[in-house]
């Protein structure tokens, strides 16, 4: 790969490591000054080739998603092929804006044109560096989905009884209560069916968790209200809400999280003397996902069940580009 | 630190465990209030050497012990 960028703008296409380049609008101008800060960044080389590939790939998959999330996926195929080149010099962009420093050591310099994916029917003639190029998700390519569904695990959700209580009553007169003022100011509730916990404050409001789904935990919320108005308090049920969803399930492969951290590093942290896991803070839609060298994965963070479906339908094919082949 | 996030659960959740025995074995209610703890047992077997007594229902209720500790059943 070339380490200048002196070559004209219609042979750094061919430059590319992709090999066939379908015309991309070269936008970069030779003459655009180096070091202004609307240069882009020098991406990170390392010796692998494919990490580079993958990169862009993955560049291009976040661009598309940025500009055409409405888009038929076919028309998403042409777009990648367009925007291959601009993944790299794009990624570097978003790198710089979003990382600030990113404190690496001197890297090659990506020879690669810079074009923004155009949209159908438009040719962006000039670069946009000061476009907010945050990075979202990856998108996937047109493949089929992974045929694997996360398992809802715990939901969290809370509710409003809209009267003040007494916690010590509460705990003596209902059964499977704890309340211990010293340690925590609440009493501890537990019912068998749906098997949750409830957290009862005196204010009124309630912290229902342990529910495998949201009819669940609307359910055993109601049977908590049910409970603390048959001791003899104005219970209503106000303003429940969904506060956070656990999903987990296993992808049936090996992973290797330190080549996932270093392609994703802006998503991912991984610290195994830590944390046996690589937590990754999915963008969009807002997820983390604890991703292991098994292969299983825990997705928290969901407020919708869809969004946990979301965000596994995205990192599933990046996962399957870092599967463990030994 | 990033964890923070799962510590937060724990309150939640804090410890299924009288559940499982709510459901796998015999316990009934459990109740702690006031540093007294007061447990309801189904079907318990009490077991001595020579002795084996089976009871439907057991009530215990224990106090933290310093020096004492009540402990009675009815």
């Amino acid at each position: 790969m070339d380490q200048n960028n002196s070559l004209p703008p219609y042979a750094q296409g061919l430059a590319s490591p992709q090999g066939a380049m379908t015309p991309g609008i070269p936008i970069f101008s030779p003459m655009m000054p180096y070091g202004t800060g609307l240069t882009p960044q020098p991406i990170q080389n390392t010796n692998s080739l494919s990490i580079l590939e993958e990169q862009q790939r993955q560049q291009q998959q976040q661009q598309q998603q940025q500009q055409q999330q409405q888009q038929q996926q076919q028309q998403q195929q042409q777009q990648q092929q367009q925007a291959v080149a601009a993944a790299a010099v794009q990624q570097s962009t978003s790198q710089q804006t979003t990382q600030g420093t990113s404190g690496q050591a001197p890297q090659l310099f990506h020879s690669q044109t810079l074009t923004t994916a155009p949209l159908p029917g438009t040719t962006p003639l000039y670069p946009s560096p000061m476009t907010p190029m945050t990075p979202i998700t990856p998108a996937t390519p047109a493949s089929e989905s992974s045929g694997i569904v996360p398992q809802l695990q715990n939901i969290v959700s809370t509710v409003n009884l809209g009267c003040k209580l007494d916690l010590k009553t509460i705990a003596l007169r209902a059964r499977n209560a704890e309340y211990n003022p010293k340690r925590f100011a609440a009493v501890i509730m537990r019912i068998r069916e749906p098997r949750t916990t409830a957290l009862i404050f005196s204010s009124g409001k309630m912290v229902c968790t342990g529910a495998k789904s949201e009819e669940q935990s609307r359910l055993a919320a109601r049977k908590y209200a049910r409970v603390v108005q048959k001791l003899g308090f104005p219970a209503k049920f106000l303003d429940f809400k969904i506060q956070n969803m656990v999903g987990s399930c296993d992808v049936k492969f090996p992973i290797r999280l330190e080549g996932l951290v270093l392609t994703h590093q802006q998503f991912s942290s991984y610290e195994p003397e830590l944390f046996p896991g690589l937590i990754y803070r999915m963008i969009k839609p807002r997820i983390v996902l604890l991703i292991f060298v098994s292969g299983k994965v825990v997705l928290t963070g969901a407020k919708v069940r869809a969004e946990i479906y979301e965000a596994f339908e995205n990192i599933y094919p990046i996962l399957k580009g870092f599967r463990k082949t030994t | 630190m990033a964890y923070q996030l799962y510590r937060n659960t724990t309150l939640g959740n804090s410890l299924q465990e009288s559940l499982d025995e709510l459901i796998q074995g015999s316990l009934n209610t459990y109740r702690f209030c006031d540093n007294v703890w007061t447990f309801v047992l189904n079907d318990v077997e009490f077991r001595e050497v020579t002795e084996l007594i089976k009871v439907d229902k057991v009530k215990i209720v224990a106090c933290d012990g310093k020096n004492t500790g009540s402990n009675t059943t009815e």
